[in-house]
């Protein structure tokens, strides 16, 4: 009922705006490559905003194909078409700043979503903190085993942010737990493959010595199991997390072989639209996606004011991965 | 020295001996200084992990030779592993919403599935370079990014899950205690060394990629030679596609991704030469497995995976120097 109210207050809203501004708002969204499954739960949140939903923003969606000369002609392409927002999910960190000045020089704000950019020229930023989201899951898994015992960390391609801030909040955690030894660490690309033949070769290094896996996102975490798996090993024996919330990962969450922590996809896209509406027209706008009631004070929208805006983490559990996995079908 | 001594060692076959036995050679001393630098790498189970890493390259790499025994190149293998492995693992999930109608599908159907996308994509291939004569470099990068294209199409850019334990079998199970990966690279090679070996087709790929010309005018027919490679190459490149999703579990779209790259190194590494004519199948399965070996031990020692790709490209053109200086400098 609350959902339906807010709604129709947002409807009404809607309607009393004056007729000049109901041309449609022409809303770009850049984000740096679809070939992954995260990207594309991103983009379909997108599609599913209410605003886009009911016609009054025509969405754009680019795909960066992984590199940052494409996403800067992108933003070339949207100035020249005179779009009225960007929302921007940059490759690089330091690469994508030329883009946001060449929107920012025309007049066009840029919302930030889900990685940043080494840029102060953003209107707003929605992501969520890696650092927070990497000592969440070496947590986990140094609570499993007891806070001693052996550990791998399977990384992702070194120096991309993402990598470098899980792995600063994989250490903290560690450093909480000193009897705990690391005794491989290497990066796999976030490739369930290559994690899959790295932990193959660990385990036959160090036999019958690793107790927990920390992969960086959960298609490394699933290279792991499968790896366990192959050797004949108990995979339940292991505890192994991984970060994402991807399809897969909460299969594997529900079948207990691996915890997971969720990224709001969903959230972080549907924020940067509510946030690039809210630019676009000026701050005469109220937000119309419902997450920022399923959020409520631990992401508060407070008037369309801040910089950044932090979507929280969500370990899956079994309490919530059933509802999770229903939301991907 | 004798005059049958002299024929015996004409500069012909002693370079054949030295290429086929140097790279051999060349991968004793590897397995050498790793098993006495790692007290795990002779261990069976250590041995086993390095035949199952080595076998889908090694699948690839076969397909490969019979390629670039023609002068030829296919740059899309590492596509078509992925467009022919999601296909295939459609026909083969539990999973409803990733399923094909009617899946899941006896796995011998989902196995043909995934064979007949590799061979539709090497007789398109085959096709374009033999008959209409675009260069191979060109006609098969066109198709590395086609079946990628496909391969996001088709699935929507989404992993299917929850394959079928008896799909899952060629990529996870055992007979008599060998992974069956390994089992279908044996038994993929031992059918190419026969057909290059053995067979009047075999010849007729040297003799192709020797002279095109001096073929045509014996009478080979070139043209449906060189489509039939691209054929073989793509359908082993299905195979390998089943055999990658069978092991991680799950068919990924960007599966496969610069695999072309490794199945291309274990045939130059394995002595076979880039413009045709010249090579041999047991060279490119030691070059397949001097890859496995090197990364395995590597990770073994606990070095990172950056310095195996320095070691890897290194290897790659010394492999190739001594090639040419055999051949021409000495």
């Amino acid at each position: 009922m609350k959902k339906l109210a807010l709604a129709l207050i947002a409807a009404t809203a809607l309607l009393a705006v004056p007729a000049s501004a109901q041309t449609k708002l022409k809303i770009g969204a850049a984000p740096y490559g679809l070939n992954a499954e995260f990207m594309q739960i991103w983009s379909a949140a997108l599609q599913q905003h209410p605003a886009v939903k009911n016609g009054d923003v025509e969405l754009t969606v680019f795909d960066g194909r992984y590199d940052a000369l494409v996403q800067n002609d992108q933003f070339k392409t949207m100035v020249t078409q005179k779009f009225d927002a960007i929302i921007f999910v940059p490759i690089d960190i330091d690469a994508g700043a030329t883009g946001v000045q060449t929107a920012h020089d025309a007049g066009i704000p840029v919302i930030g979503s889900n990685t940043r950019v080494n840029s102060d020229l953003l209107s707003a930023y929605v992501g969520s903190d890696d650092r927070i989201s990497g000592y969440m899951e070496a947590k986990i898994v140094l609570d499993k085993i007891g806070c001693k015992g052996n550990v791998v960390i399977i990384e992702g391609p070194i120096g991309q942010s993402a990598q470098i801030q899980r792995l600063e909040g994989n250490k903290k955690a560690l450093a909480e737990c000193p009897n705990v030894k690391v005794l491989e660490d290497q990066t796999a690309n976030w490739s369930r493959a290559e994690a899959q033949k790295l932990m193959e070769n660990w385990l036959t290094a160090h036999p019958g010595q690793i107790q927990g896996v920390i992969g960086q996102n959960d298609e490394m975490a699933l290279g792991a199991i499968e790896a366990i798996k192959a050797a004949g090993n108990d995979v339940k024996s292991y505890a192994i997390a991984g970060i994402d919330g991807i399809t897969d990962g909460l299969r594997a969450a529900k079948a207990g072989e691996m915890t997971s922590i969720l990224q709001d996809a969903t959230a972080q896209a549907q924020g940067a639209m509510d946030l690039a509406i809210f630019y676009a027209k000026k701050g005469d706008y109220k937000p119309e996606s419902e997450i920022w009631t399923k959020y409520g004070k631990d992401m508060p929208w407070n008037d369309g004011k801040d910089k950044e805006y932090n979507v929280p983490w969500t370990p899956v559990t079994a309490e919530n991965v059933d509802a999770l996995l229903a939301t991907r079908k | 020295m004798s005059e049958t001594r002299s024929r015996w060692f004409t500069a012909e076959r002693r370079r054949t001996l030295i290429q086929e036995y140097g790279i051999f050679l060349a991968f004793l001393i590897l397995a050498a200084i790793l098993s006495v630098s790692n007290e795990f790498f002779l261990t069976p189970g250590n041995i086993s992990n390095v035949l199952l890493q080595t076998s889908i390259n090694g699948v690839l790499a076969v397909g490969m030779t019979f390629v670039i025994l023609t002068g030829g190149i296919d740059l899309s293998v590492g596509s078509v592993v992925a467009l022919a492995g999601i296909v295939s693992a459609s026909f083969a999930t539990t999973s409803s919403t990733a399923a094909i109608y009617g899946a899941p599908y006896p796995v011998i159907i989902a196995l043909a599935v995934g064979v007949a996308v590799g061979v539709a994509c090497g007789a398109l291939s085959g096709l374009i370079v033999s008959y209409f004569s675009v260069p191979a470099f060109v006609t098969t990068l066109g198709m590395l990014s086609a079946a990628r294209g496909l391969t996001l199409i088709y699935g929507g850019g989404r992993p299917v899950p929850a394959l079928t334990p008896e799909f899952r079998w060629i990529g996870t199970g055992h007979v008599l205690g060998i992974p069956a990966p390994v089992i279908i690279l044996a038994i993929v090679f031992g059918l190419a060394w026969w057909t290059l070996t053995r067979t009047r087709f075999g010849r007729y790929i040297y003799a192709v990629g020797g002279n095109a010309h001096a073929a045509k005018t014996s009478g080979i027919d070139v043209v449906r030679i060189r489509f039939v490679v691209y054929v073989i190459s793509a359908g082993l490149a299905g195979l390998a596609g089943m055999l990658l999703s069978a092991r991680t579990g799950s068919a990924l779209p960007q599966a496969g991704i610069a695999y072309e790259l490794d199945a291309i190194a274990a045939v130059v590494i394995g002595g076979t030469s880039l413009s045709g004519g010249i090579g041999r199948i047991t060279g490119t399965l030691i070059g397949a497995l001097i890859i496995g070996v090197m990364n395995n031990g590597l990770d073994l020692m606990g070095i990172q995976s950056y310095y195996q790709q320095v070691l890897k490209g290194a290897l790659i053109v010394g492999a190739v120097m001594l090639d040419q200086k055999r051949s021409y400098g000495a």
